[in-house]
């Protein structure tokens, strides 16, 4: 290039573009977000945070916790399951047999082998998953051939992944989970586990404030730094420690005639990690309920 | 001097250097400094990774805020403010004549450090913005825009009256980062840091955006556009060639800022896939780099010794190992495993203490010399600034790459309990710190030497000052004397 | 500045350096345009541009459409669709609104919209001899008892559908009440007319 207008151009366009594509696309696309509503339900999501929720959300900025922690979950891929959920008055043995006979269906050819190997070693205890396939159309086929000879069976729409097999999540993490968090706490390290549905795994606000005191007290070999400086150590009041003391014992427990109390920040924080929910389907997000397992 | 120059207007290299003696102090000084602070917090924050007590009752030592201001203090206290002196120290010399408004890039580079000192104090008290490589405060962002505008004035007005009118590959580099700084912080803090912060998912999409046109395409160009300069300048051979060159910079601007989104983030899928493509397409740039560089140097008849040719020739070499190593992790198979983990972390560093900071200690060592007329007073220290720096780079992000990617696979791993994951590591983790230690000794090296030798010209100048006060007045003659002798 | 004669100069002469004149080379450029265009097969394959998020796994609105899970009120309403269209529509049409000659509409019918389904309920069932006023007009056509050889479950269904579509704001029939009606009619065969679906119960 010639001069400096021509560099200042070539700049100008590529980061233009990228800016376009990269900032104002999404903006157009997501930033006049709404609220939307829980799949198969007139609930709207997500939930406005409660006054202390919100204040918790700046004392996990304040602290860096998305330094170690992300709030998303992944999804690899989505599968349909078939779940056997009654034989009404057929028998196990009758039941595998009338699958075999629809073996020869050519649609139903490339899961007869699936189909036979999660049938095979079956006892009869229900509810059983029979097929677990990608194909949607197979597995409401499948559901129709089965349901019309007499049994009861479910099409369900199964979310995969490492992370939600940990037990981290229902489904994939989407734009509509974030739409009230100012600001947004992804995180890009897992040092710590993710956080998106914690409100869900640890739903108990003592436990919470247990393990950002002495993170080793509930979770023995932890690698969290404890946060003992959102607690106070204060003389017991009187015989019996106050009601919002926490339950520590052993190394971790303060000298006796102590207790330690939290400070509003710390009963703050704790507010905002049982607030974090996501386990609701959505349009975007689909995936079927686990429902009680009774037929 | 090159019988080439166009001596009438041309000015000597001697007086290019003069006129930067005073700017590029106060910005190597301020950035020498903000290295050895951003180092030691890396290393409290690489320490609190495998002893999780060590200083936890102290709040503003917590790693959620240690961690991010180690970052930002290498970034905006050491990368940019030192890249900058380079760049004006580069522009000058090309160009032929002395810098423009000599005095602005130092009120700019006080500027800076007060917006740094702000800025990190402001993330240790809990002030941060929770956008990671923006967590500055506003006052400090809007005082590092300012300052940084202050510069490019110098900068831009130094490329646009230069005297030797041809354009050299540097200067496309250069004259880009000028532009793109402004924008993309602008842009960020404009979106991030105000009233006008947009709803959801959104602010992360802005927040990746940044952060990788700052550290990836911003430091590349500063970075290459200076490594040559250098390379060719040291080995005398010329650089190779022009067209590639060009290609190189066109392909690493256009595709370059495309990339940043993480293949799993919570939004629609068009924007990962854009990224992963752009990754792909970033593979271009890298080798063309790759390629320039070894066509120059090789064979070249000037061995380094450990000097500025040694640091700058491994700076470019950790460009591209860091650059493949990000388009590696952003293929949907391998960011299945190593999203979330140590990997990340370590192709960042690379890119900022292995590329970055090796091209510009490479350039300082270069430049120092020159603009003070005197030689280095630690020229061993430099020395062992090269193979500290050297041997920290390997310990520090080899074993932190190998623990994500340990991590990474057990998390893959259901069966796995997250604990035991995270524990998979930490042998790793214990050696990466000491590679922390190794490369804040080097950086100590370096500061010991611009202090020293600010400290020298410091006295010097006094000595000048003191003597030229109390030497003695010439005599004069007398008003009527003359006429009496006649 | 440019210049092509200096080459191995004087290293440590402190010279600007210099730059040789030629062009990238061409496999560079062919690789960067290999690469742009499976790059962009690949991102027409998995990125969406549509106006719908669609996410990861999902790769097309139609994909992800396809795996919504139905709730048990819209898996009825699929079913009674696709029976509605298959047996009911040849004659009735697929958007409810009859043919001439054919059969008398649906839409807002005086005889489908109605609190209580049991009166509609008989009519395919058993099936209809005309003259039958149908929203002001006259039909005096017949009716075959197209419901007769359908289940309860998929009849309830259809009737379902027609309740709730094309406008219609009607409640749903569910199998047992079909079963429940068959078991009251017993055994009758002969269509009903016009006159005896008036005086029943609706």
């Amino acid at each position: 290039m010639k001069n400096g207008i021509a560099i200042f151009i070539a700049a100008i366009v590529a980061l233009g573009a990228s800016w376009c594509g990269l900032v104002l696309a999404p903006s157009l696309q997501l930033g006049p977000a709404r609220l939307t509503t829980v799949l198969n339900s007139t609930d709207t999501y997500p939930l406005q945070r409660t006054g202390e929720a919100s204040l918790g959300l700046q004392v996990y900025r304040a602290n860096g916790c998305a330094a170690c922690h992300t709030e998303q979950v992944r999804q690899d891929g989505i599968a349909v399951e078939v779940m056997l959920t009654s034989l009404g008055t057929s028998k196990a043995e009758d039941f595998k047999a009338f699958v075999q006979s629809l073996f020869i269906l050519p649609e139903l050819a490339p899961v007869t082998n699936t189909i036979a190997d999660s049938l095979q070693a079956w006892n009869g205890d229900l509810p059983k998953i029979f097929l677990v396939t990608g194909d949607k159309a197979i597995a409401d086929e499948m559901v129709q051939r089965v349901n019309a000879a007499g049994v009861k069976s479910q099409l369900r729409i199964a979310p995969s992944g490492p992370d939600l097999a940990r037990g981290w999540g229902t489904r994939r993490s989407v734009a509509a989970d974030f739409l009230y968090d100012q600001p947004v706490q992804l995180g890009s390290l897992r040092a710590g586990p993710d956080l998106a549905n914690i409100g869900i795994r640890q739903p108990d606000a003592n436990w919470q404030m247990l393990h950002l005191y002495a993170p080793k007290s509930v979770v023995p070999n932890s690698t969290m730094p404890s946060f003992k400086y959102l607690f106070a150590v204060r003389k017991m009041a009187g015989a019996a420690p106050s009601p919002d003391a926490l339950a520590l014992s052993g190394e971790f427990a303060p000298p006796a005639g102590f207790e330690v109390v939290p400070t509003a920040a710390a009963r703050e924080l704790a507010a905002y990690l049982l607030s974090l929910n996501a386990n609701v389907p959505l349009y975007e997000a689909p995936f079927t309920p686990v429902t009680s397992a009774k037929p | 001097m090159n019988p080439n120059e166009n001596k009438s207007s041309a000015s000597g290299s001697s007086e290019v250097d003069a006129s930067l003696r005073v700017p590029l102090l106060a910005l190597f000084g301020g950035a020498a400094v903000w290295l050895v602070v951003g180092l030691v917090l890396g290393l409290i924050a690489g320490i609190k990774f495998h002893a999780p007590e060590f200083l936890s009752a102290c709040p503003l030592l917590t790693y959620g805020r240690v961690a991010p201001a180690a970052n930002d203090a290498v970034l905006y206290g050491f990368c940019i403010p030192a890249g900058l002196g380079v760049m004006l120290w580069v522009l000058a010399r090309l160009s032929r004549m002395p810098l423009v408004l000599p005095m602005v890039p130092v009120v700019a580079a006080n500027l800076w450090n007060l917006g740094v000192l702000i800025g990190t104090g402001g993330i240790l008290i809990g002030e941060s913005t929770g956008q990671p490589w923006l967590e500055y405060p506003r006052a400090a962002a809007v005082i590092l825009f300012a300052a940084f505008l202050l510069i490019a004035v110098s900068a831009a007005g130094t490329f646009g009256w230069r005297r030797e009118r041809s354009l050299y590959p540097s200067h496309w580099f250069l004259f880009a980062a000028l532009l793109w700084f402004p924008w993309i912080y602008a842009t960020a803090n404009l979106l991030l840091n105000t009233v006008w912060l947009p709803r959801g998912v959104v602010q992360p999409v802005i927040g990746w955006w940044f952060a990788n046109n700052l550290i990836f395409v911003w430091l590349a160009l500063v970075g290459i556009g200076s490594a040559f300069y250098f390379l060719p300048k040291i080995s005398g051979r010329p650089l190779v060639s022009s067209g590639y060159a060009l290609f190189a910079f066109l392909s690493l601007v256009f595709f370059g800022a495309w990339c940043g989104i993480p293949a799993s983030a919570p939004v629609p899928a068009w924007l990962p896939t854009a990224s992963v493509f752009a990754a792909l397409l970033t593979i271009v740039p890298i080798v063309a780099i790759a390629i320039i560089t070894v066509k120059t140097v090789w064979g070249a008849r000037v061995s380094c010794q450990g000097g500025p040719f040694c640091f700058i020739k491994l700076g470019v070499l950790c460009f591209v190992v860091s650059g493949l190593m990000y388009v590696a992790a952003a293929c949907p198979q391998a960011s299945r495993v190593l999203e979330f983990t140590w990997f990340g972390v370590a192709q960042t560093q690379l890119q900022l203490l292995g590329f970055f900071a090796m091209i510009v200690f490479g350039a300082a060592y270069e430049i120092l010399p020159k603009i003070m007329g005197a030689q280095l007073p630690f020229p061993k220290l430099a020395k062992l600034h090269f193979f500290a720096t050297l041997l920290g780079v390997l310990l520090f992000i080899i074993p932190l790459a190998l623990a994500g990617v340990a991590q990474g696979r057990a998390l893959a791993n259901p069966a796995i309990a997250f604990a035991d994951a995270s524990h998979a590591g930490l042998m790793f983790l214990r050696v990466s710190t000491t590679g922390q230690l190794l490369i804040l000794v080097g950086a100590l090296c370096f500061a010991l030497n611009i202090f020293v030798m600010t400290m020298k010209w410091k006295l010097a100048l006094l000595k000048s000052l003191v003597a030229a006060v109390k030497a003695p007045l010439p005599e004069a003659p007398a008003p009527g004397d003359s006429e009496v002798k006649a | 500045m440019i210049d092509d004669s200096k080459k191995d100069c004087c290293p440590g002469s402190d010279t600007e350096p210099t730059v040789t004149r030629s062009a990238a080379p061409m496999w560079i450029i062919v690789v960067t345009l290999v690469l742009l265009f499976f790059g962009a097969l690949f991102f027409d394959s998995h990125g969406d541009l549509g106006g719908k998020q669609i996410y990861t796994p999902f790769t097309s609105a139609e994909q992800l459409d396809s795996f919504q899970p139905k709730s048990g009120a819209d898996a009825a309403l699929a079913r009674g669709k696709t029976v509605y269209d298959s047996v009911c529509g040849i004659c009735h049409g697929v958007d409810g609104a009859g043919k001439p000659g054919q059969a008398p509409t649906l839409v807002d019918s005086e005889w489908v919209v109605t609190k209580n389904f049991n009166r509609l309920a008989h009519i395919p069932l058993v099936g209809v001899n005309g003259p039958i006023q149908v929203k002001g007009k006259d039909w005096s056509m017949s009716m075959a008892a197209m419901g007769a050889s359908l289940s309860d479950d998929d009849l309830a269904a259809v009737l379902t559908y027609i309740r709730g579509s094309w406008g219609n704001k009607a409640g749903a029939v569910t199998g047992d009440d079909i079963k429940k009606i068959r078991a009251e009619m017993g055994k009758t065969s002969q269509p009903y007319t016009g006159e005896q679906l008036k005086a029943m119960a609706e």
